[in-house]
């Protein structure tokens, strides 16, 4: 039986008062250690709003060395401080260790001190069958509400990710089987090739050493992003990120213009640029080309004839004046290039302008002809392929042309163009035909959402911006769409619509242009109009966002340049000299436009 | 006078491992200006093989010692200072680690996975508590774990939970050990030292969640008496199934009972079967309609609990590195602004195809899916079980601890008046 000890009432109390004193002292050591932990949290002494103000005064004045002292006497300061704090912790967890073994060790001696006499308790036991079979019953609630939770919290998130990753990996399989592929980061930044680069070289070494630089595998987002790979640039979102864009040329006295170079074939396709290299299609009855040109020199590189393609119909397509031969615009990944054109024919080019591979998508059936560009996806090239009676959207790996995924859409044909965008929750591919705008995931196809907001033969491509997706037509109406699972219409507006040009947005603004070349300005958020302006000349080029300017050429050959502003602010008006349908590509300080005839670059 | 000689041998042993972990620490980790952490080791620094081999025959003796002390000498005391020990030689000067309730990480990712080399001495640290529990009942819990010895030190009020509470709280290990196994077999991660609440106050060195969450552990264990052994340890688990057939178990009297009811709350961790004498009040008919629920039930609940499972096998996988990569791959970020993930970055790098990203993730999700299946019916069988074993016969006639349960902590032994015949 356990023995219990009698001590002094005395010694009682000094235990009780150290541990009364080491439990206070506990406590309050724990609430310091929190207090130091949050202002180490928070602290970033590198970044302090004194630091920022100093550097920023030896920016502008590099050379004074007044201001480099005390940055470093700040520095210096701040790292004692931060590390000063860290040093409080650390010793106060020691402290509140020993302290807390003070505390235990009295506690315990109180425990051992003032310790009772067994008690019987109450006369009654419980009854442990009763008990049993209430225990029994909890267990089973407990069970069935786990079940529950747990249904729910799979059906909440169940996302298919296994079959997706089946389909991508249909990729990722070929790849594997067939070559050792490098990354995106061992494919040299197009930044390391740019233009001025490569100056004083010719053509053919030029050629030479950016053949020699390609690898396989598909290209960074930054490298893309360096460059005008597709319609309306990355994305096809009318944007280009490249810099120092002139504003101002003269095709007739040639300021401004570093090159002219006239287009063997008509097309009403758009130029598209990577690296040191422009490329086209131009075609009619009976003939189908691609061509490469210099960026620095406007040199004709290489043109291909797109011919003898197996399965390619014999028949002309029919076609509107309009639309003509080539209307889609080409796309690159930096390692080929790739064309669709009238008749269905789809083909691979590698960086000489050699067949890689090529295939007939089938005639397609098009009152107008066919003229959707292509986009790319990682190592996939994306065709958009809206045909009546049978559209569909497809994905063929870039290096052998197989098919990767295709998925049917039960939509009208339409003349648009895809766009890829990211949502900040994943990447969409979103495309627009009677009566649909659809976003399906780009690496699988699959459907993610879907919403009715368009009739009509719709031409005009999509535009995004912070999960808004701007859809139009003419005779139907401008649509702005909140994306996600659930799309939702935020507003909506048929008082100047487009059946050609495509319209762009930014954050705060939506510009829409009319064919017959009338600029309207939107509140992307709520639809609110801000301005209108009359060109003057039909425009059927669409507006790129670039070097915080909006550029847009109308039919006449005159880039609008305007500021992406609430008022319309023009920042120039430049004549190229000849008339333009096509959307210009932008590279670092340059623009490459497309007139009826020729293909410039215009630079400073 | 030999006695200090072996403690002074014991001293300089330990001064040489000091040594050791000061010679790690001149070094700080690197800071990198691109924002990257360095993520919580969740070891200690490397131990020499033979001092790995000190430490199994640590606990070796230190079993055989409490064992002893237990079963033959009966001495809280001497419990409550082996405890001691315990805690300060596995708790904080090996920092918690090798520990046996992580052990069972190890072991499962070596059942799973061919290429991991299991260290011999975590092998022991799994299965020697394992063998001492089935002879002489869970000695290991008493005080050996330093876990249990640090909660056991703070437990000065324990209050009875109530046996409701005690059963839908019971439950939890079993989650937590299935899940554990499953996160260590699809070698995703050690979920049980990630999260474990005591090595960061071992190593000094948690993140501020991690404190918060071992303060409350140890502050709620003043009043509920050892909350992390009772409804949280996964090792528990496999003790308590060990403990049920123990060949020699502690028992509350060292001769016969003499229902005096002295005992009857005497265990702050309600371990004390009450004894039973009164028949199940249910017809023998309905005992055996009962049983024939159950049987039935048992599998078919064992089953849909697995199917269950298997539904959450896409969002468990969701923490997997490969998972995670591949999902950001599949998804990439095309916003300038927005920066690469470091993942992204490692995976350029690495000189891997995105085809092999998707191939490795597939294989992961194809694993957490067979995987979920078994942890689901695992859970679903073990709820069945529980449920049908109340409905088994019970007989008793005496204050007997409860061997799955019993800590074999020797509180209960002082309160029996009964002296050894």
């Amino acid at each position: 039986m356990k023995k219990f000890l009698i001590l002094s009432d005395k010694t009682l109390r000094l235990i009780q008062s150290i541990a009364f004193a080491s439990g206070v002292f506990a406590f309050v050591l724990c609430i310091l250690i929190s207090v130091n932990y949050f202002q180490l949290k928070r602290a970033d002494p590198l970044n302090s709003p004194a630091m920022k103000s100093l550097v920023e005064r030896m920016n502008t004045n590099p050379d004074d060395q007044q201001v480099k002292l005390e940055i470093r006497e700040l520095d210096l300061l701040s790292r004692k401080a931060f590390f000063t704090n860290r040093w409080q912790i650390k010793t106060g967890g020691y402290l509140l260790v020993f302290n807390v073994l003070i505390l235990i060790i009295c506690l315990k001696s109180i425990e051992l001190l003032k310790a009772k006499l067994p008690e019987i308790p109450g006369s009654k036991m419980d009854d442990f069958w009763d008990k049993r079979k209430i225990n029994q019953v909890w267990v089973a609630y407990a069970g069935i509400s786990l079940v529950s939770v747990s249904l729910v919290f799979a059906f909440l998130t169940h996302n298919q990710l296994g079959p997706e990753l089946k389909r991508a990996g249909l990729a990722g399989q070929n790849i594997g089987s067939n070559q050792q592929t490098k990354l995106p980061g061992n494919v040299p930044s197009a930044a390391d090739t740019t233009l001025k680069n490569i100056s004083g070289k010719g053509a053919n070494d030029s050629a030479q050493s950016a053949s020699t630089n390609l690898t396989e595998g598909y290209p960074t987002q930054q490298e893309i992003n360096s460059n005008f790979p597709s319609f309306r640039g990355p994305g096809g979102n009318g944007i280009a990120y490249q810099k120092n864009i002139p504003t101002s040329w003269d095709g007739k006295s040639g300021k401004n213009i570093k090159w002219k170079t006239a287009v063997p074939l008509p097309g009403y396709n758009s130029p598209v640029f990577w690296s040191d290299r422009i490329f086209l299609t131009g075609a009619n009855e009976t003939k189908r080309e691609v061509f490469c040109f210099d960026a620095l020199s406007g040199k004709i590189l290489w043109k291909t004839a797109v011919e003898k393609i197996p399965g390619s119909p014999a028949q002309v397509p029919k076609v509107n004046r309009e639309t003509g031969f080539s209307a889609p615009t080409v796309a690159t990944d930096g390692r080929r290039v790739y064309a669709v054109f009238a008749n269905g024919d789809l083909v691979a080019l590698d960086w000489n302008g050699n067949k890689v591979w090529a295939k007939n998508l089938g005639l397609p059936k098009n009152h107008y002809g066919h003229s959707s560009s292509l986009i790319m996806y990682q190592d996939m090239v994306i065709v958009q392929y809206d045909q009546s009676g049978d559209a569909s959207v497809m994905a063929l790996k870039g290096k052998t042309g197989n098919l990767l995924w295709k998925t049917s859409r039960d939509v009208k044909i339409s003349w648009s163009s895809p766009i890829l965008v990211n949502t900040g929750k994943r990447q969409e591919l979103m495309l627009v035909a009677e009566p649909f705008v659809i976003s399906y995931n780009p690496s699988t196809g699959k459907e993610l959402w879907r919403i009715d907001c368009i009739s009509g033969e719709v031409g005009p491509s999509l535009a995004y911006s912070d999960g808004i997706v701007f859809s139009v037509n003419e005779y139907s109406k401008l649509a702005a769409i909140q994306v996600g699972d659930t799309p939702k219409q935020l507003w909506e507006n048929n008082d100047f619509m487009s059946d050609i040009p495509s319209p762009v947005a930014t954050k705060q603004y939506l510009f829409l242009p009319t064919s017959y070349g009338t600029m309207v300005c939107y509140d992307a958020k709520s639809g609110t109009k801000f301005w209108e302006k009359d060109f003057g000349s039909p425009t059927y080029a669409s507006p790129i966002l670039a070097d915080g300017k909006v550029f847009i050429m109308d039919k006449k050959g005159t880039m609008h340049i305007f500021k992406p502003d609430k008022t319309y602010s023009v920042l120039g008006q430049p004549q190229l000299g000849e008339g333009s349908v096509c959307t210009p590509a932008f590279a670092e300080g340059r623009i490459f436009i497309r007139g009826d005839k020729n293909l410039y670059c215009i630079g400073k | 006078m030999k006695k200090a000689l072996a403690i002074l041998l014991l001293i300089i042993l330990f001064g040489f491992q000091s040594m050791h972990t000061f010679g790690i620490q001149r070094f700080p980790k690197p800071e990198f200006e691109s924002g990257y952490t360095q993520p919580q080791t969740l070891m200690p620094s490397p131990r020499a093989e033979i001092l790995a081999y000190m430490d199994v025959a640590v606990l070796l003796l230190a079993l055989s010692f409490i064992s002893w002390l237990v079963l033959k000498k009966r001495s809280r005391n001497g419990v409550f200072w082996t405890s001691v020990f315990s805690l300060a030689y596995f708790g904080f000067y090996r920092e918690g680690c090798v520990c046996s309730i992580g052990s069972i990480q190890n072991v499962t990712l070596a059942m799973f996975d061919g290429s991991y080399a299991i260290p011999l001495s975590v092998i022991a640290f799994f299965l020697i508590p394992l063998v001492f529990t089935l002879f002489f009942g869970r000695t290991f819990c008493a005080g050996i774990c330093p876990f249990g010895a640090m909660q056991d030190l703070v437990s000065f009020s324990p209050q009875k939970l109530g046996s409701r509470l005690n059963a839908i709280l019971g439950l939890i290990p079993y989650l937590y050990l299935g899940l554990a196994m499953l996160y260590a077999a699809t070698g995703t991660d050690f979920i049980i030292c990630r999260y474990d609440p005591f090595v960061g106050i071992f190593r000094m060195n948690a993140s501020f969640g991690m404190y918060v969450f071992a303060g409350t552990l140890l502050v709620s264990g003043i009043f509920i008496a050892r909350p992390y052994c009772r409804f949280l340890c996964p090792y528990g688990v496999i003790l308590n199934w060990f403990s049920r057939f123990s060949r020699r178990h502690i028992t509350i009297t060292p001769a016969n009972c003499i229902q005096c009811r002295l005992c009857e709350n005497s265990c702050p961790y309600d371990a004390i079967d009450i004894p039973v004498t009164e028949k199940n009040p249910d017809s023998r008919q309905m005992r055996v309609r009962k049983l024939i629920i159950i049987s039935i039930l048992v599998p078919f609940l064992t089953v849909a609990a697995g199917w269950t499972g298997s539904k959450l096998s896409e969002p468990l996988a969701g923490v997997n590195s490969k998972m995670k990569l591949a999902k950001q791959v599949l998804n990439p970020v095309i916003d300038p602004n927005t920066p690469e993930t470091f993942e992204i970055t490692a995976f350029k790098s690495a000189g891997k195809s995105s085809g092999q990203v998707y191939e490795e993730a597939t294989l992961v999700l194809h694993r957490f899916y067979t995987g979920s299946w078994i942890l689901g019916g695992f859970i679903g069988l073990v709820f069945s079980l529980l449920i049908a074993g109340r409905m088994l016969k019970k007989y008793n006639p005496d204050y007997v601890p409860n061997k799955g349960n019993c800590f074999s902590c020797v509180r209960c032994v002082d309160y029996c008046p009964v002296e050894k015949s």
